[in-house]
């Protein structure tokens, strides 16, 4: 329910930078999600679409969300494991708790298992505006 | 109909935009005012400890069997964020405890201009003298929470046994950003199948260097290493943790 209060947050920014850039309109907001950022994606996307009505300037925004893939670290060999190369039955939709329930093995040194490196954030990457 | 993203503009594409460049969080607002409660609360001389669990964990629990166990090792004050009423901050100044309440009225979770908010009812409260801990009890919820810096020195998340050994895996974010995990109500352990060495591989599967503490409040079993915790963080009152911060 905090994706709410995420999309008055990226609002208040994007307004405050609109207006810098004395724009009409803001046409396009692109954010970037990690996937260990707790933020589900449907809520985001509807709170932006419920909000942005309220908002004369963003009314006609388009919202890209990036979504990296999840990053995961070796807790011995400290190597980092790419988890969607790797195979790690690690699908881009799949929640952490889900790729965090089995034990993971590093596919390096066979020995660590692996925990999330970053992939925590929620960032606004780019605006268009006109 | 705009060939780039496809809105309704009568122009053939957006010739005339402009596009920016940004790379900022969407919770660069909070986190600003965040480094300010942290300031604030190494002014006061205070480590601040953020408590989330989700409702019912034991946290206000946890804070009276504090007050009851403590015998002069440090002091401290609570800050409680409940979503309606003041029961909470009244049953821990039942205590002799400072306390403050602020209720965020349906929000889920705190943020840090409510925690600053809180920062100056409770230094009214106190007067001149300040404690030396000051607890930030969260709204109960295990995922709203976790995404908020509210400008505390140490994050603490509970889960009590009958919730169940599954949700540090089901939670994974409040446990990523925590230090310390405290596995709370130890004395239903019998009555449930609740599984320590799953919950603690879990949670350190998510966080590696995450401590972790079992305890129950009702019994007293484990507070020793929870009043240790707490003892250790009163002294650690000067490490600066906001160089960056001009």
């Amino acid at each position: 329910m905090h994706e709410l209060s995420l999309v008055q947050g990226l609002f208040s920014q994007v307004k405050e930078l609109a207006f810098q850039h004395q724009a009409r309109k803001v046409i396009r907001i692109v954010v970037k999600i990690g996937p260990f950022s707790g933020v589900v994606m449907d809520s985001f996307t509807f709170a932006f679409e419920v909000l942005k009505e309220d908002e004369e300037l963003l009314r006609h925004a388009h919202l890209e969300i990036i979504r990296p893939g999840a990053r995961l670290c070796c807790n011995l060999c400290e190597r980092e494991v790419d988890a969607e190369k790797e195979d790690l039955d690690f699908k881009g939709d799949m929640l952490p708790g889900q790729l965090f329930s089995k034990e993971k093995r590093c596919p390096h040194c066979g020995k660590g298992s692996l925990y999330p490196s970053g992939g925590d954030e929620i960032l606004l990457m780019q605006i268009e505006m006109e | 109909m705009c060939d780039t993203c496809g809105c309704q503009t009568t122009k053939p594409s957006h010739q005339d935009s402009k596009l920016l460049e940004i790379n900022k969080s969407l919770l660069a607002a909070n986190d600003s005012v965040a480094r300010k409660n942290r300031k604030h609360f190494g002014e006061m001389g205070a480590r601040a400890i953020n408590l989330i669990s989700s409702p019912g964990a034991g946290k206000t629990t946890l804070l009276e069997k504090t007050a009851e166990l403590l015998s002069g090792e440090f002091t401290f004050a609570v800050i409680e964020g409940d979503i309606e009423t003041e029961r909470d901050a009244q049953r821990i100044r039942a205590k002799g405890i400072p306390a403050v309440q602020i209720t965020t009225g349906g929000a889920c979770h705190l943020d840090a201009t409510l925690v600053h908010k809180g920062i100056h009812l409770l230094e009214k409260e106190l007067g001149k003298g300040s404690p030396r801990l000051i607890f930030i009890e969260n709204v109960g919820n295990l995922v709203c929470p976790a995404a908020f810096d509210l400008g505390e020195h140490k994050r603490v998340v509970m889960v009590s046994v009958p919730e169940g050994s599954d949700k540090p895996a089901k939670y994974p974010r409040a446990f990523m950003g925590s230090d310390l995990f405290v596995i709370t109500k130890m004395d239903l352990l019998p009555y449930f199948d609740f599984s320590i060495d799953e919950a603690i591989r879990c949670a350190r599967a998510i966080n590696p260097g995450i401590s972790v503490l079992t305890l129950s409040a009702k019994t007293g079993e484990g507070m020793e290493g929870w009043m240790d915790f707490l003892k250790s963080e009163s002294m650690n009152q000067d490490e600066d943790e906001d160089e960056d911060v001009a």
